[in-house]
């Protein structure tokens, strides 16, 4: 029962509006722009048969919203494919400049001493897969599906380092990310039911960028990408903690007056109460 | 019960942000002062941001003080003309601070900067008053009915220029001390989040010289402008004011005061002092023990910047 459903979802709601079809890559070097985020110009998916397409891909949400109740969240991601064949999806979050600090012992005190500058960083990364990644990305997809080392080995640094100062801020970056369950330790499964559905679980964490996120679901067989499906999948903040988001950013000084009105009126009738006990 | 911050960008239980802030108001109410000094390292102790536990920690200390400037000023407590000095100074100091303070993030040291300048604050006011409580205890049980001195002792200070009589405070003094105290006040107040009061007072009475009876009236009327300043400059120039933490430590200082002035009349003031000073001493303690640590990981990120 359930798997129809996931079906009939797939059908109703991917029947061609969310998830824009990418060609496989031709061969050669690895396609340079996979950490752009997804290119808008293209035409939504059309099927490059006619017919069923070979890979449709849902979430059970099309947004991950960062409400006042927010504490992570957990995505479904699903679909069917044709058999025979193996699933990877691979989730992106925006790129951007991260600065990586490392502190260390000055006169018996810790503090930041060394710091580099990373371009190009996401800010979140997961890797889910059908079978083991190693043997899937070994048999000749690793220049398009790139793992967490091989994507964090695309990052330039700000500033020219000696290859081994980049590796420990490279580790460092990672430790970090790690920390914040932004770039999950552990590999993700796919599940794949009755040779044809699919299902993997995307983790999200509390501590989690804003921004559009790139969930690329690939379809291979016999380790070539046979066909892809890119999803946007926007990240923000909504209701309340969007308003006072936007508010606090774009209307500084106005948001500083209201939080000292509040605090002296929240002041004002402690102080009474305080009086009266 | 979790509730997602959305200036610190992160989730937090409910309950310990509000037995944060009902700390903060339990000390307000035993001590009169803040408590700010306690509530910010904790807040950057489990884990928000400094920028965003400092600014929004300023934004608490306004309703700390008012609610406890309004006992003050009704019973006459408040020695406007010293506050308005100390005001002008706070004003500049406060400014400046959080210029400072933006600095310092985009270096990369704040962090660091907090937590010496607390070490270095607490431990020497938790030994001073550690040592004050002490000898007037023991001077009280080998003479109970000596005679009052002066009311302060003359040095250096009181010679400098542009002196200016306070006459609820009983001083003739120069103007310039009480701005350049609240200068520093002020700085402390931005870089720091607290409202001072744990330096101010002490100041006030050991530096200026003033009674007792109108320092914590006047150190609160000060405070509650320059936490007022520091608020408005940190929301207009860096967005760092969290509301929605604010107003869960707020509600727990609501709580927590009048449990504090109970606790306060019961106990006579040099046992007031003495916990006072041990509970400074062991924040320091605490804070001290961070910077020597070898930490779990040495690696720890800045903001991101999004590029265009």
């Amino acid at each position: 029962m359930r798997r129809l459903v996931l079906l009939l979802l797939a059908l109703t709601v991917c029947g061609g509006v969310c998830a824009q079809r990418i060609e496989p890559p031709a061969s050669g070097p690895a396609n340079p722009t996979f950490g752009a985020p997804p290119d808008t110009r293209l035409p939504p998916s059309v099927p490059s048969s006619p017919g069923m397409p070979e890979l449709i891909v849902d979430l059970s949400q099309p947004r991950v919203s960062i409400t006042s109740a927010f504490q992570g969240e957990s995505l479904l991601l699903f679909g069917m494919f044709d058999p025979p064949g193996e699933i990877v999806v691979v989730v992106q979050g925006p790129a951007a400049r991260e600065t990586v600090m490392r502190k260390e012992r000055f006169l018996g005190l810790w503090l930041n001493t060394g710091r580099l500058q990373f371009d190009d960083v996401p800010a979140y990364y997961f890797i889910a897969a059908s079978a083991p990644l190693q043997r899937l990305l070994a048999r000749g997809a690793g220049g398009e599906i790139l793992s967490l080392e091989d994507r964090l080995a695309t990052i330039r640094p700000a500033r020219q380092r000696s290859p081994a100062q980049l590796a420990e801020f490279r580790q460092g970056l990672v430790e970090v990310k790690r920390r914040e369950d932004l770039y999950p330790a552990n590999f993700g499964h796919v599940t794949v039911q009755a040779a044809r559905l699919f299902r993997a679980e995307l983790p999200f964490p509390s501590r989690l960028p804003e921004g559009v996120y790139d969930v690329r679901t690939y379809l291979l067989r016999d380790g070539k990408i046979i066909t892809a499906v890119s999803r946007p999948l926007p990240v923000g903040k909504v209701g309340f903690s969007a308003q006072l988001a936007g508010w606090s950013g774009e209307q500084g000084p106005l948001y500083g007056l209201a939080a000292i009105v509040m605090a002296l009126v929240l002041g004002w009738l402690g102080g009474a109460m305080l009086r009266r006990l | 019960m979790e509730i997602y911050l959305p200036i610190a960008e992160q989730s937090m239980n409910v309950f310990l942000l509000f037995g944060l802030g009902g700390a903060a108001g339990l000390l307000a109410g035993m001590f009169g002062v803040g408590g700010g000094f306690l509530a910010t390292p904790l807040l950057i102790f489990v884990g928000i941001p400094p920028a965003v536990a400092v600014a929004s920690q300023a934004n608490q200390v306004i309703a700390n003080s008012v609610s406890s400037l309004q006992v003050q000023w009704r019973r006459g407590n408040v020695d406007l003309r010293m506050g308005l000095v100390l005001l002008l100074g706070g004003m500049l100091g406060s400014s400046a601070g959080v210029s400072l303070f933006t600095w310092l993030k985009a270096i990369g040291q704040i962090d660091f900067v907090i937590a010496v300048l607390y070490v270095i604050l607490l431990s020497s006011i938790g030994l001073l008053m550690l040592f004050e409580s002490a000898s007037t205890y023991f001077k009280r049980r080998r003479n109970p009915t000596a005679p009052r001195g002066k009311l302060h002792t003359h040095y250096l200070v009181h010679r400098l220029p542009g002196k200016m009589r306070f006459y609820k405070s009983k001083l003739y003094i120069s103007a310039f001390l009480p701005i350049g105290l609240g200068f520093v006040i002020g700085i402390l107040s931005a870089i720091l989040g607290v409202g001072g009061g744990f330096v101010l007072v002490p100041a006030m009475i050991y530096l200026l010289g003033m009674p007792t009876t109108v320092v914590i009236g006047t150190s609160n009327f000060q405070i509650l402008f320059v936490a007022a300043n520091v608020t408005f400059l940190q929301a207009a120039t860096n967005g760092t004011v969290d509301v929605v933490l604010a107003l869960l430590l707020i509600l727990g200082g609501v709580v927590g005061a009048p449990i504090g002035s109970r606790i306060a009349a019961r106990l006579p003031g040099v046992v007031l002092r003495a916990l006072m000073g041990v509970l400074v001493m062991a924040v320091a303690t605490e804070l001290l023990f961070e910077l020597l640590r070898t930490p779990a990981s040495p690696y720890s990120l800045g903001p991101r910047e999004v590029l265009p």
